[in-house]
């Protein structure tokens, strides 16, 4: 099985907006057969509607889509009563959390207390700015050693490399933290989370439609340094495990 | 000698311009002359020597050192045959307007050749920050690189617009669609590709511009032609 582990639907407060349509066309091009879908913050800022949105499309495409909530944790009662309805009415397979747009620190108590006994996988928006760098989401997978993380954009967003270091550390010290591909341009350190820590540590993931799928799939089944086997587990067997996709 | 850990060899660099079917590439230190590596200019014009008609040399000097700054790029380009100048503000803080790097920049049009900067989302090199020096060094051809990294594409494209003298390079930025944005409003001449090679990888770069979906003419300039130009023009 090949999955894209973080794909977005919906209209965005803050970015592109795109139909269930254009991401199935999208996994098709990519000859991918099923992918994550998060929920973007709409313009209303209801993110209770976008995971009625988000449910709604993998209902129609259950063979193709995996659908994760999205809530904001400075909502505090009110996020954890949505984190609830949406992983137990709709259905749905895990939480992604933005820190960025939702505005908090990623390993802010109200979040540790958010996800304390959570059952299922957290895909955490990671390499942004004094919100959600390296070392902080290597803090949150630190406290909550039970649940899993997986931090978008190999968990740094820094065109200097600046975050590689941090990042690597974090991976290092959390066995329960695993990394996307998302926007990563530097090879070697694709390669090298594979060499130090375990092909199962890194899964394929587009960004779509903030980021084109035609390529970032590349960086997965072009890395010379990556043998079938990995390849196959970082384009699909990965996110099977970890998200529990049958 | 390294920096972050990086060790990248010219044969290396080499095999993967092989790899992505690359005639030739433009190669520089990852850290600066003449601190912290002194001989950074003998390092990078040794491999340039090991492999004729493939690399070519850009000089990554620090601002800071005065009147030996200006020697070191005097001989690098006189001397050594280098094609252009390298200036990376993480590693030297030095504001891309402060009076020390616009000297530098300065000397390098005087030799017909471009400034490259790291131009990213880093404070010291966004591309309004480096936009100052495009404004008090016209006569020079500044070469943004990473043409604003993750998220100041758009501002690497505006500023263009604003600095006839500005040109943008493709490597690592993550969006195809913000190269043919940037050729479709400044024009196929001043948009390059790289790579950042050799720890990125060369033929993903490529493809990102062919997947831009730029005419054959346009392609032909950004993925060489531009460069080409450029490189001759230098004395």
């Amino acid at each position: 099985m090949t999955v894209d582990s973080l794909t977005f639907v919906g209209e965005s407060l803050f970015g592109p907006a795109a139909t269930v349509d254009e991401l199935l066309r999208a996994l098709d091009a990519t000859e991918i057969e099923r992918a994550v879908v998060c929920p973007q913050r709409p313009q209303s800022y209801r993110l209770e509607d976008a995971n009625d949105a988000v449910a709604a499309a993998v209902g129609r495409h259950p063979d193709r889509l995996v659908g994760f909530a999205r809530v904001d944790p400075n909502q505090g009662d009110a996020a954890a009563a949505e984190l609830a309805r949406a992983t137990g009415d709709l259905g749905l397979g895990g939480l992604f959390l933005h820190p960025w747009e939702e505005t908090f620190r990623v390993h802010d108590e109200r979040v540790v207390q958010l996800l304390d006994g959570f059952a299922l996988p957290v895909i955490v928006a990671a390499g942004y700015p004094w919100l959600s760098e390296g070392a902080q989401v290597g803090e949150l997978a630190r406290r909550l050693p039970e649940v899993d993380v997986v931090a978008t954009n190999g968990c740094q967003i820094n065109i200097s490399g600046l975050g590689q270091t941090d990042a690597e550390l974090a991976l290092a010290a959390n066995a329960n933290l695993a990394v996307q591909t998302t926007g990563v341009y530097r090879e070697d350190f694709l390669e090298g989370v594979v060499e130090r820590l375990g092909a199962e540590r890194l899964l394929y993931a587009s960004g779509f439609p903030y980021f084109d799928p035609r390529l970032e799939v590349l960086r997965a089944r072009w890395a010379p340094g990556f043998d079938d086997r990995t390849k196959a587990v970082v384009l699909g067997g990965n996110a099977e495990r970890l998200f529990h996709l049958e | 000698m390294p920096a972050l850990g990086w060790v990248l060899e010219a044969a290396h660099v080499v095999r993967r311009l092989d790899e992505a079917g690359i005639d030739r590439g433009v190669v520089m230190t990852i850290v600066d002359a003449p601190e912290v590596n002194p001989n950074a200019l003998e390092l990078v014009a040794e491999a340039c020597a090991a492999y004729p008609g493939r690399l070519e040399a850009f000089a990554r000097i620090h601002p800071w050192y005065g009147d030996w700054s200006l020697d070191l790029l005097d001989r690098a380009i006189g001397e050594l045959g280098f094609k252009g100048l390298k200036l990376h503000p993480v590693s030297t803080i030095a504001h891309p307007g402060g009076e020390e790097t616009l000297r530098l920049i300065r000397r390098a049009a005087e030799h017909s050749a471009p400034t490259l900067f790291h131009c990213g989302d880093e404070p010291l090199t966004t591309p309004l920050t480096i936009a100052h020096a495009a404004a008090a060094c016209p006569e020079a051809t500044i070469i943004l690189g990473h043409m604003g990294g993750y998220v100041h594409a758009d501002e690497a494209i505006d500023v263009a617009e604003r600095f006839p003298n500005l040109m943008l390079e493709t490597s690592a930025m993550p969006y195809p669609a913000k190269v043919s944005a940037a050729v479709e409003r400044l024009g196929p001449e001043r948009v390059l590709y790289a790579s950042d090679g050799p720890a990125c990888s060369p033929r993903i770069e490529l493809e990102k511009v062919r997947l831009a979906g730029l005419d054959p003419a346009a392609e032909r300039l950004v993925t060489g032609g531009n460069a080409e130009r450029i490189l001759a023009a230098v004395t």
